[in-house]
């Protein structure tokens, strides 16, 4: 709690203006110098006359999105209210949910955990002509920590070479050439106007968009850091990408692919999370994304990848019909299960069987080269 | 430059008015808005769910100020050559061919048919080559791709357009511009800092009744609120699309052409297309919700 600035600290309406501006720009509102001369300028044109309609003047001019007006509304309460009053401090304003505490399951995502004899035999006894062939073709829950680290250099390296081809195959790929009339008539002027060399355009390439719901649940555990590194190296490809994490809430991680710094983002990312590593509702999250985003994000051709085993805790009718409104929406929907790289696995868990018919594309990602394989689909988003 | 005339946008109180005379019915905050768009010059940016009024207001703003309205309905894909300017190609062929017999030099014939008389001029460029200021509507501008946002910022902040072969271009006229957004995506923060905002909602009770009687003084009171309860209601409930007050209007002029005295489950089911465009919603609301919403009508739970 702290005190705040009230308009009779001022001596006069144009100060108290100014006052009140700079206390909303401290309390996070972008209000621009243009912005405040516009507002002594409502002020001179006749906007005080009643409180509302110099609440509604200040409020067109300094708001942005609807998200800044519950904060303007509160701030203007405050400066100009009749009564001094107290003011919560800021944090509590604001979502308390972006502030978590970290939870002791992110250790054992973080690759670190669970290290054991039997899981170390098991991965020897994995068969390949070398050592990183036999790496690549590993489970991903079955890799030692010595092992992981290599891996990871292989997996960078082929992420990479994966997003170079991918690139150069989008480039060379649009067809359908129209001539451009303007530049064909400035080219052929001095011809005389007559058309000898056609000028073409290529029709502009659409927009990629690509959206991935990762489960980071319990289960997923000893999958999820390669496949979060693997978001992150489509990330250079393609470049309106929407990430999203779930368990048994839904999180948006799109924000925190940006940055350069994997481990930065990794920390942050586990932070963000209090909910790794419990069970899984698959359903519930993909009915919050379909409430939430699906308008922002799904329009346009989307292509959808999720990442789960599909082990679903909560009600599978409620899967069923969130996923196929997404399936209307999509252009390619893919599904990538951990779980269908075990030998003899079958998708007959409630989740997975009940979803099955909706899906374009059902794959293992277990290992490196199952993610590799991607790429062939990608490349006809 | 004729200067519009601004007597009946001089004050919000005014403009209140005068929309009302013209059937729209303003808020407090979007009149003080518009007011403020009009005198300092800038674009206002409307937010708002699909079918809250938003085109409807930048019509009648036209209306009552006299002037055309020129409108820029956005579409993903929307280029320079669709909203701006086009050259003529067809005049431009045409007369190169008649420039056959006297010769001029390159330059001379490129300045030639690259100069006004060949150009088209789109939306935009239209907005600002009058004589009176317009009313430049950019419907819907979240549906058209961030390059064409970009593009723009030099109109809405400098009212001129470059043009590479003629140079640029500057208003003769200010346009009043006004902005849609529904929302689909988030716009960029270059543009809504060169605009004014205002977040349009639902509106509640007594003014959807109100608009209702405007547009259909017709319909009997009692049925009217019965219709409104019901549409509010709906409305609170999830779903797919949400109606606006167009539909409600739509449904209101139904019952009307009907002729219809009260609202019954049955009566409902049968017009529910009006005001629901979604074969989920419209199977979810059909039978039970829709019976539980009328039940509470009848009974006056609404109060």
């Amino acid at each position: 709690m702290s005190d705040f600035p009230h308009y009779r600290n001022f001596d006069n309406i144009s100060e108290a203006v100014l006052g009140f501006v700079h206390w909303a720009r401290e309390e996070g509102m972008p209000i621009s110098i243009q912005e405040s001369k516009d507002a002594l300028k409502a002020a001179a044109y006749g906007c005080l006359d009643t409180q509302s309609s110099f609440r509604y003047a200040l409020k067109a001019l300094f708001c942005t999105g609807p998200d800044d007006r519950a904060l303007f509304d509160q701030l203007f309460e405050h400066f100009w209210g009749r009564e001094k009053m107290r003011i919560k401090s800021r944090t509590t304003m604001k979502n308390a949910s972006n502030i978590r505490k970290e939870s002791p399951a992110s250790l054992v995502w973080m690759g670190s955990g669970q290290e054991g004899e039997e899981r170390e035999e098991e991965a020897r006894k994995t068969s390949g002509a070398n050592q990183q062939e036999r790496l690549r073709k590993t489970d991903f829950g079955k890799l030692t920590q010595m092992e992981s680290e290599e891996l990871e250099e292989i997996a960078t390296k082929l992420w990479q070479q994966m997003s170079l081809r991918l690139k150069r195959k989008m480039r060379s790929s649009p067809k359908g050439d129209k001539i451009d009339l303007r530049n064909t008539l400035r080219a052929n002027i001095s011809r005389g106007g007559e058309m000898i060399e056609l000028r073409k355009r290529r029709k502009k390439p659409r927009k990629q968009k690509l959206l991935i719901l990762l489960d980071v649940s319990g289960s997923m555990d000893t999958y999820s850091f390669y496949l979060l590194r693997f978001i992150c190296a489509l990330r250079t490809h393609f470049e309106s990408i929407e990430a999203f994490i779930f368990s048994t809430k839904l999180i948006r991680i799109t924000d925190y692919l940006n940055s350069s710094n994997l481990e930065a983002t990794l920390w942050l990312l586990s932070r963000q999370a209090d909910n790794w590593s419990s069970g899984t509702k698959i359903g519930a999250c993909l009915l919050d994304f379909n409430e939430r985003y699906a308008r922002e994000i799904m329009h346009g051709p989307v292509s959808v990848i999720i990442l789960s085993d599909g082990l679903e805790t909560g009600d599978t009718n409620v899967l069923e019909a969130e996923l196929k409104k997404i399936k209307l929406r999509t252009r390619q929907l893919i599904w990538l299960n951990p779980l269908k790289g075990m030998q003899g696995y079958q998708p007959i868990q409630k989740g997975m069987s009940a979803v099955l018919p909706d899906l374009d594309v059902f794959q293992s990602a277990h290992n490196l080269d199952s993610l590799l394989q991607l790429e062939n689909l990608l490349l006809h988003v | 430059m004729i200067h519009l005339n601004l007597d009946a946008v001089s004050s919000p109180d005014r403009i209140i008015s005068s929309f009302e005379q013209k059937g729209y019915l303003a808020d407090e905050e979007l009149a003080t808005a518009l007011f403020l768009s009009i005198r300092l010059e800038k674009p206002l940016l409307m937010e708002g769910h699909p079918g809250v009024g938003k085109t409807e207001s930048a019509n009648i703003l036209a209306q009552v100020l006299d002037t055309p309205l020129i409108r820029l309905q956005c579409y993903e894909g929307l280029d320079v050559h669709a909203a701006v300017y086009e050259w003529n190609y067809q005049k431009q062929l045409l007369s190169i061919k008649m420039e056959e017999r006297e010769p001029r030099s390159k330059r001379e014939l490129e300045n030639h048919i690259f100069g006004e008389d060949f150009l088209l001029a789109r939306p935009l460029l239209k907005s600002i080559s009058r004589e009176k200021s317009p009313v430049l509507l950019i419907d819907e501008i979240d549906r058209a791709d961030e390059e064409f946002e970009a593009f723009l910022l030099e109109l809405l902040s400098a009212y001129q357009i470059s043009i590479p072969e003629l140079g640029t271009i500057k208003a003769k006229s200010k346009p009043i511009v006004i902005l849609t957004s529904n929302r689909t995506r988030e716009l960029s923060d270059a543009l809504r800092r060169r605009c004014l905002y205002i977040w349009n909602d639902f509106p509640d009770f007594t003014k959807e009744v109100r608009i209702i009687q405007k547009h259909l003084p017709e319909l009997e009171e009692k049925m009217l609120g019965q219709m409104v309860h019901c549409i509010q209601a709906l409305r609170a409930r999830k779903l797919a699309k949400t109606p606006g007050i167009s539909e409600s209007v739509d449904w209101a002029s139904a019952m009307l052409a009907l002729g219809c005295k009260k609202l019954d489950q049955q009566l409902a089911e049968k017009t529910l297309g009006c005001l629901l465009k979604s074969s989920e919603d419209l199977n979810l609301v059909r039978g039970t919700v829709l019976e539980e919403i009328l039940s509470d009508i009848s009974s006056g739970n609404h109060e």
